[in-house]
């Protein structure tokens, strides 16, 4: 059909890393429409609605920071993925790793409650850097160990954690004195985060994900550890022939993606709701999965993705105010951005050729 | 050979191919008749992958139009390709290690969503009893040596109909009784009709063509018919000068042992891959390991290197039993590995070449600066290895993916010699160069064995092995069945060991 229209699809020899971006750009753009015709449906101007969106994610200072504390888990979370997938080991269990670190920086926190916010504060940062990394090594050890393969694994135990997270506060030793509800008590005042700026609620976590971005970023590019990473995610065989433990670099990787995805839920708990609960670190881990994919699994790809994200998800409290759309909608744009990018993506390895003059 | 009389098979007209600035395919035209055997020569780099690649429709080309017996084809993918009567086995193999070989062949030949099995079953084995290849329909393709995957890919090539079947390098990885098997395998399509296009680099597999077409820098120099030109002709065409065969060789010193092995044995997957193999090396001592691929020479060198772990016996490098040590420990006491599968085992395709330079030493201080990669003296590495190995390169930055084969083997020579201070394993180091080239390879290996370094080395090209062993060993079915110094070896002695027989008694 095409072809009478004097043009042919060709495969391209290889998708280059402007047509990624570029398939990004078609990806956003093409969801931006999708979304406006949704809001006709319901019958809402999508002017006013973008603009609500827009207003409720960056129309104030304090709207701007909520975005970056939105975005902060985020983050992490997209880092962490973006690490894995890069090594080419589908970790689909940031989620869990997620619980891990909030959980076992809890548990080390909650021993030296009253202690000064210089002893807690690193208490927690490692806690949930080991929790996580340890969570996730367990995944590592059984695909090298037992050849169980990570996107079962992982999956698997992420079921596990939210279980046990459950038991531990449903009656067990964590759950609040007097409460009803499946939380912990309000976490030490020595523990929290630090609020970055007076009158917001962005806390040291968002700072410390910007360190992180910066330190995944300058360890795969410049690194003997990333080097490995990216040669693990071409040609594992070649590196091991080569004298590289693959063993060890599945641990080594599966250790940092977990630490990372472990600061989210610490951040959540310390920075935004001061107690441990589900509600608090739920869904971030897989969000991070998109927000990776989004990001190009680039370090700071996966910041603005995570920006973007965070955006959406704060602009449309606001939205549904003004609007009336709910905000509830914002999930189906992210899973329709997802979708417009995969598509985007693989049409980027196609290219359109002029047949005739 | 009367080529103008009838419609010509394949009619390529000023194809012309770029990849950003270089031009691979520059403006090249020729015709091949039915029932020719047509060579393809050149230079690493040359562009003669790329040339069959468009042919295949897995390049398009920027100009140029290819006809198939007076049609043109417009060969926008290997499935119209394919549709169009032309058939490829690739430099490298692009088969489904997980797959048999059945579903390998029959993979996306079904029409709608049904296979029928059985049939294609009838037809392989018909095609394969047809042409004498022996293959078994239902062995795993990762259970194939290297050897048998070729067939497989000929096969297949065959049932999908070629009428024009593009052969890239296709005896770099046979061994010589393989590649006699397949010349009369194409003695026979030739003899019906069917046309060959092959792309060699050993000389005497040129000379039996019809007619050869020799590329240089992307620019066709002529196309000759070959029983009016000889070798030197050729040669001449392809590099531009004249190449000098043999290297001057002093005496063997009679260095210390650099690598002993005793009493080595080794079983995997039901088969016996060495069996109690006992020999000593010397430093300054090329022992040549001759025999039929996949009769224990791999498995050989790689329990060396630390791939694989005896059953029993021991190994000693410089009096130190490795037995324990790992891949790293070992290639850090001065031990360069050449495997014999570049790809999958030597290079990582997504790495610039500087990047592959340093594969496996990547943590060693010389390449860092703090705690990062130093990649001003990676760089400057790489390019003082793609200089003096003349690599075709666009630079350190390049991906070896990208690169031709030679030119890939080219990297991994360069990485292996560096690295090999005492000992130097060699499988096949000279599979798929250019002849500028496998005397560059020989040069180098006998200025190792100058400076002490001790080299085993595998290969099936017996001009490898007389030229440059010391001594040369016979391997078959993981056993050595003889070992002799070079001035005593000879393919009278050698070939019926290599075929098994114990006391030289053909049968
Ligand atoms: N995808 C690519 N991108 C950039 N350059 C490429 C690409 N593929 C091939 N080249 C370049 O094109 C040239 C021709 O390569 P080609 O593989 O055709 O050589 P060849 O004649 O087959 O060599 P060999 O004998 O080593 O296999 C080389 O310089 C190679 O580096
Ligand atoms: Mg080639």
């Amino acid at each position: 059909m095409i072809e009478r229209l004097g043009y042919r699809i060709e495969p391209r020899s290889e998708t280059t890393a402007r047509g990624r971006t570029l398939a990004v750009g078609v990806a956003l753009a093409a969801s931006l429409v999708l979304c406006a015709l949704l809001f006709l449906a319901v019958g809402v101007s999508p002017f006013a609605a973008f603009q609500s969106l827009a207003q409720g994610a960056f129309g104030t200072w304090r709207a701007a920071t909520e975005t970056l504390v939105k975005a902060t888990p985020l983050i992490f979370t997209g880092l962490a993925t973006a690490i894995a997938f890069r090594a080419r080991l589908w970790n689909i269990g940031a989620e869990g790793q997620v619980f891990a670190g909030a959980m076992f920086a809890y548990w080390c926190q909650s021993a030296l409650a009253g202690s000064s916010a210089w002893i807690q504060l690193p208490v927690i940062i490692i806690g949930a850097m080991v929790g996580g990394g340890l969570y996730a090594g367990l995944a590592a050890i059984l695909k090298t160990r037992f050849r169980v393969d990570e996107v079962i694994s992982t999956v698997m135990l992420n079921y596990i954690i939210v279980f046990a997270l459950s038991l531990l506060l449903l009656k067990g030793p964590w759950s609040e004195a007097g409460g009803f509800f499946e939380q912990t008590a309000k976490v030490d005042p020595g523990s929290i985060l630090p609020i970055l700026f007076d009158k917001t609620r962005l806390h040291l976590g968002f700072l410390l994900a910007l360190i992180a971005a910066a330190f995944v970023y300058l360890m795969i590019r410049k690194s003997p550890v990333g080097f490995e990473i990216r040669a693990a995610g071409s040609n594992l065989r070649a590196l091991e022939v080569q004298g590289t433990n693959s063993r060890r670099v599945i641990l080594m990787v599966m250790l940092i993606s977990g630490a990372l995805a472990g600061l989210a839920g610490m951040s959540e708990v310390y920075g935004v709701h001061y107690r441990l609960k589900a509600g608090a670190i739920t869904s971030y881990g897989y969000t991070g999965i998109i927000v990776a994919i989004l990001g190009l699994l680039n370090p700071w790809g996966v910041v603005i993705a995570a920006i973007l994200f965070g955006a959406l998800v704060n602009g449309a409290t606001f939205m549904q105010i003004k609007t009336g759309v709910p905000s509830a909608l914002i999930y189906a744009i992210e899973a329709i951005l997802l979708l417009f990018y995969l598509a985007g993506w693989a049409a980027s390895s196609f290219k359109l050729k002029r047949i005739k003059p | 050979m009367t080529t103008t009389s009838a419609t010509p098979r394949l009619a390529v007209r000023h194809l012309t191919k770029r990849f950003g600035a270089l031009i691979a395919n520059d403006d090249v035209s020729l015709t091949i008749a039915p029932g020719e055997l047509h060579c393809l020569l050149g230079e690493n780099g040359a562009g003669k992958s790329t040339f069959s690649a468009c042919l295949y429709g897995l390049l398009q080309p920027e100009a140029g139009e290819i006809e198939i017996d007076g049609v043109t084809a417009e060969l926008t993918s290997p499935a119209k390709a394919i549709a169009s009567g032309i058939g490829m086995v690739h430099q490298h193999f692009v088969l489904v290690p997980s797959f048999t070989v059945l579903e390998n062949i029959v993979v996306g030949t079904g029409s709608g969503l049904r296979l029928d099995m059985t049939a294609a079953r009838g037809r392989i084995l018909d095609l394969s009893r047809q042409f004498g290849l022996e293959i078994a329909p239902d062995r795993l393709v990762a259970d194939l040596s290297v050897g048998e995957k070729q067939w497989v890919e000929i096969v297949k090539a065959l049932y999908l109909g070629a009428r024009l079947l593009i052969l890239d390098e296709p005896t770099a990885v046979l061994t010589p009784q393989e590649s006699e098997r397949l010349f009369a395998i194409i003695q026979q399509l030739k003899a019906s009709g069917i046309a060959v296009i092959l792309i060699s680099h050993k000389m005497n597999e040129v000379m039996r063509s019809d007619r050869v077409s020799v590329l240089r820098k992307g620019r066709l120099v002529g196309t000759v018919t070959t029983k009016d030109v000889t070798r030197d002709d050729l040669t001449m065409m392809m590099v531009g000068r004249p190449v000098a065969q043999v290297h001057a060789r002093s005496k063997p010193g009679a260095g210390e042992t650099a690598l002993s092995f005793t009493g080595v044995s080794l079983a995997k997957g039901g088969r016996t891959h060495l069996k109690n193999v006992t020999l000593d090396l010397a430093a300054g001592e090329i022992i040549g390991i001759a025999g039929v691929a996949g009769n224990g020479q791999d498995e050989l060198l790689e329990a060396v290197a630390g791939l694989v772990r005896p059953d029993s016996g021991s190994i000693h490098l410089r009096g130190e039993d490795i037995g324990a040590l790992s891949v790293h420990d070992i290639a850090r006491r001065g031990v360069g590995y050449v495997p014999s599968d570049r790809f999958r085992d030597g290079l990582v395709s997504d790495f610039s070449i500087a990047e592959n330079l340093i594969l496996g030493q990547h943590w060693d201080e010389r390449w860092r600066s703090g705690p990062f990669l130093d990649e001003t003296a990676t760089r400057r590495s790489a390019e003082q290895a793609i200089a003096s190995y003349s690599v075709m390169a666009s630079g350190p930055d390049m991906l070896c993916g990208r690169l031709s084969g030679g030119n890939a083997q080219k990297v991994i020579l360069a990485r292996e010699f560096a690295k090999a201070r005492h000992l130097l394993l060699c499988n096949q180091p000279t599979r798929g160069v250019d002849i500028g080239v496998i005397e560059f390879v020989h040069g180098e290996l006998l200025r190792k064995r100058e400076e002490g370094c001790a080299i085993l080395l595998v290969s099936e090209e017996l001009e490898d092995i007389f030229a440059l062993s010391d001594r040369i060993a016979v391997m078959f079915r993981g056993e050595i069945l003889g070992i002799f110094p070079r001035h005593e070896a000879d393919i009278a002695r050698i070939g019926p060991l290599m075929a098994g027989h114990a006391h030289g008694a053909a049968a």
